[in-house]
């Protein structure tokens, strides 16, 4: 047992170790340079079924050579303010290793100079909330060095909200019901059995 | 008839077993433990066979922390009461009866689960499965009617020890059911509902067998008992009630208990998470630090009982009164060295000592419980038993829920807490064995059956 968990503390130890020495990347260094658009229908929309448009390009207002670092984009589906309340799972965080904004990944491709356009189908097992859509441009490294957003810089316009997949199924209530029914009457019949047993040892 | 003694207080063993033997299955003793320690396994499997799935129940239903937070104390709340109930239950009926009939009555909410659409919903259906919690009153009073004395801390340690290895074991076993569901193409909020067949199914096996192969009593069951003509004093359900409320050490037992058990309960809600947040390491990586926690049952608990059982073959009554508390106090100086240490390693060495050390003094308390009272025993343990989840419920409200203070002071102030609350065993007293402090008051060797049993005193 102190074997195991001297063990156990040094793979835990080393585990620490190796996500140390990745650097921590705040988001406030990052420049918005990015312009990125949802469209979508104007309804609640269905997990598994509805799909988001997502446009994104660099902001032609920069100098040229702000984009010399960019390789990689990556866009991601993102909790608004309103669905991170009470839930320290979704916080958001400055250091994006500990960031837990952006959980849902919509598209990664090469960057390229001109606009790109993807229409992504929401995923099945997103969860129900309110969301919005950031892109993130990476480097050669894979490290975030922009970003850009379909909303403002305190997270309150072009929202949108998703609706899950309920999860229960037919099936499964008709099983609940019929466990239910079977553990009660396998009960009384043993209290039945029972009461005949006492009966008859009486006699 | 042998004069009585600590380890003998009837002065004869009733033909209860004098051995315990692990890995027998002799009828009806040791038949009657594995068939008592697999129920209670099931039954603490089903209560958290939840939290694992939590990141992906919360999810799935859009709960918040507050809501998770009330499903938790939810479950132990609904406990406190049952655990109530099921003493003068097992006075009444047998704790084959009473703990079956339970485990049958709630299996089926466990699979309630696939109805689950809302936080309320969800909040109640772990409030229900939270009485099942119950069965580990049935378990030891089993246990105390078939065992004697001499070896009761022993088997009550090793079947509530083994009990409580089913939430470990719920924390490992059900996020691989449920990523064996997924990888049959069933979307998450699907999944989730179907592995809960598992907890469900078990439990109503395992309640089948005890009806079906459980016995209670050394020569028949309870039921058989009542029809034939003892020496016992005829008693009404509210004398017996009355007579075990009224023993104040009853009642001190239900204090320090609510601090060691209670405490453990605690700590199996919070340990992932004190791990994930405050030293970063991954979810997963928290998990398997929470399962071991609750795997040191397997073999913690029984030495408390068998420390117990020692220390009264050298001491008596006062022997099992000090060892609970040194025992429960040097956890309760772990728990707040925890709270202070800061090193990721350092942090996992104390809570392994720890954890040895809190379910150790579970063991040791019901090393004393059979010896409180003799007719209201299902009461005392009742008593004892609730006493444990209304110290996780008050633990868990008091110090880790909301922001007033950080996760490692309040480890700290829940150790203090500790230390403070095993100080009233002092206060326990038997006047034919003493207490901590006291010797024993008279020295009678002979004493009528009728007084053997109302009380040991």
């Amino acid at each position: 047992m102190a074997a195991r968990s001297l063990l156990l503390g040094l793979i835990v130890v080393l585990g620490c170790f190796s996500e140390t020495c990745l650097a921590t990347i705040s988001f406030s260094s990052l420049q918005r340079t990015l312009v990125v658009t949802a469209s979508h229908p104007q309804r609640l929309l269905k997990a598994g079924e509805d799909k988001i448009t997502v446009t994104w390009g660099l902001n032609q207002t920069f100098p040229t050579g702000t984009d010399s670092a960019y390789k990689t984009i990556k866009v991601q589906l993102c909790y608004a303010p309103i669905s991170q309340v009470d839930r320290a799972w979704r916080k958001t965080e400055d250091h994006l290793s500990k960031d837990k904004t952006c959980q849902f990944k919509v598209v990664k491709r090469p960057y390229t100079t001109t606009n790109q356009t993807s229409e992504w189908t929401i995923e099945r097992d997103v969860p129900a909330a309110t969301y919005f859509v950031r892109a993130y441009a990476l480097d050669a490294e894979d490290k975030e060095v922009a970003y850009g957003q379909n909303t403002d810089a305190k997270k309150t316009t072009n929202l949108f909200e998703i609706q899950a997949i309920t999860g229960r199924h037919a099936s499964l209530d008709i099983a609940s019901v019929c466990f239910s029914a079977f553990s009660i009457v396998a009960l009384m019949g043993f209290f039945f059995a029972e009461k005949r047993k006492g009966r008859k040892a009486q006699q | 008839m042998e004069p009585s003694s600590p380890n003998n207080p009837l002065g004869s063993n009733n033909n209860r077993a004098t051995e315990f033997h692990p890995f027998s299955t002799s009828t009806p003793h040791m038949l009657a433990f594995h068939l008592s320690w697999l129920s209670l396994f099931s039954c603490f499997f089903s209560t958290f066979s939840i939290p694992p799935l939590l990141p992906i129940i919360r999810q799935s239903l859009n709960l918040s922390a507050a809501d998770v937070g009330a499903a938790g104390t939810a479950a132990f709340v609904s406990s406190i009461f049952s655990r109530l109930a099921m003493g003068p239950a097992c006075d009444l009926v047998g704790p084959r009866v009473a703990s079956a009939t339970l485990s049958i009555l709630t299996a089926p909410i466990v699979l309630a689960t696939a109805f689950i659409s809302s936080p309320t919903s969800f909040i109640l259906t772990r409030f229900l499965v939270g009485f099942c919690l119950a069965n580990f009153v049935a378990n030891q009073f089993w246990m105390s009617s078939l065992f004697s004395n001499s070896v009761v801390g022993l088997v009550n340690g090793f079947a509530a020890g083994w009990g409580s290895m089913g939430a470990g074991f719920a924390q490992l076993i059900m996020p691989l059911l449920f990523s064996l569901v997924k990888s049959f193409n069933v979307p998450e909020n699907n999944a989730w509902r179907v592995v809960f067949v598992v907890p469900a199914t078990f439990q109503a096996i395992t309640a089948v067998l005890v009806l079906v192969y459980g016995q209670e009593l050394p020569r028949e069951n309870h039921g058989d008992s009542k029809r034939v003509c003892d020496n016992k004093p005829k008693e009404s359900l509210l004398e017996v009630v009355f007579n075990g409320l009224t023993n104040y050490r009853g009642w001190i037992l239900c204090l320090t208990y609510g601090f060691c058990f209670g405490v453990e309960m605690t700590m199996d809600n919070i340990i992932a998470q004190y791990f994930y947040y405050t030293f970063g390491v991954k979810l997963e990586v928290a998990g398997i630090i929470a399962a071991c926690f609750g795997w040191t049952n397997c073999f913690a608990r029984p030495i408390g009982g068998v420390i117990s059982d020692q220390m009264a073959k050298w001491f008596g009554i006062r022997g099992r009164l000090w060892g609970l508390w040194v025992v429960q106090t040097v956890a309760g100086l772990l728990c707040v060295l925890m709270g202070r240490v800061e090193s990721l390693g350092g942090s996992i060495a104390v809570m392994c000592v720890f954890s040895v050390f809190v379910q150790a003094s579970s063991g040791l308390t019901f090393g004393i419980v059979p010896f409180i009272s003799n007719r209201s025993l299902g009461v005392i343990s009742g008593m004892t038993g609730s006493g444990g989840t209304v110290g996780a419920v008050v633990t868990q409200m008091l110090l880790f829920s909301g922001d007033k203070f950080s996760t490692q002071t309040s480890i700290s102030m829940m150790g203090l807490m500790m230390i403070v609350c095993s100080l009233p065993i002092s206060l326990i007293y038997f006047p034919r064995w003493g207490g901590m402090f006291c010797a024993p008051y008279s020295f009678h060797q002979t004493s009528t059956d009728e007084e053997d049993y109302r009380l040991l005193v």
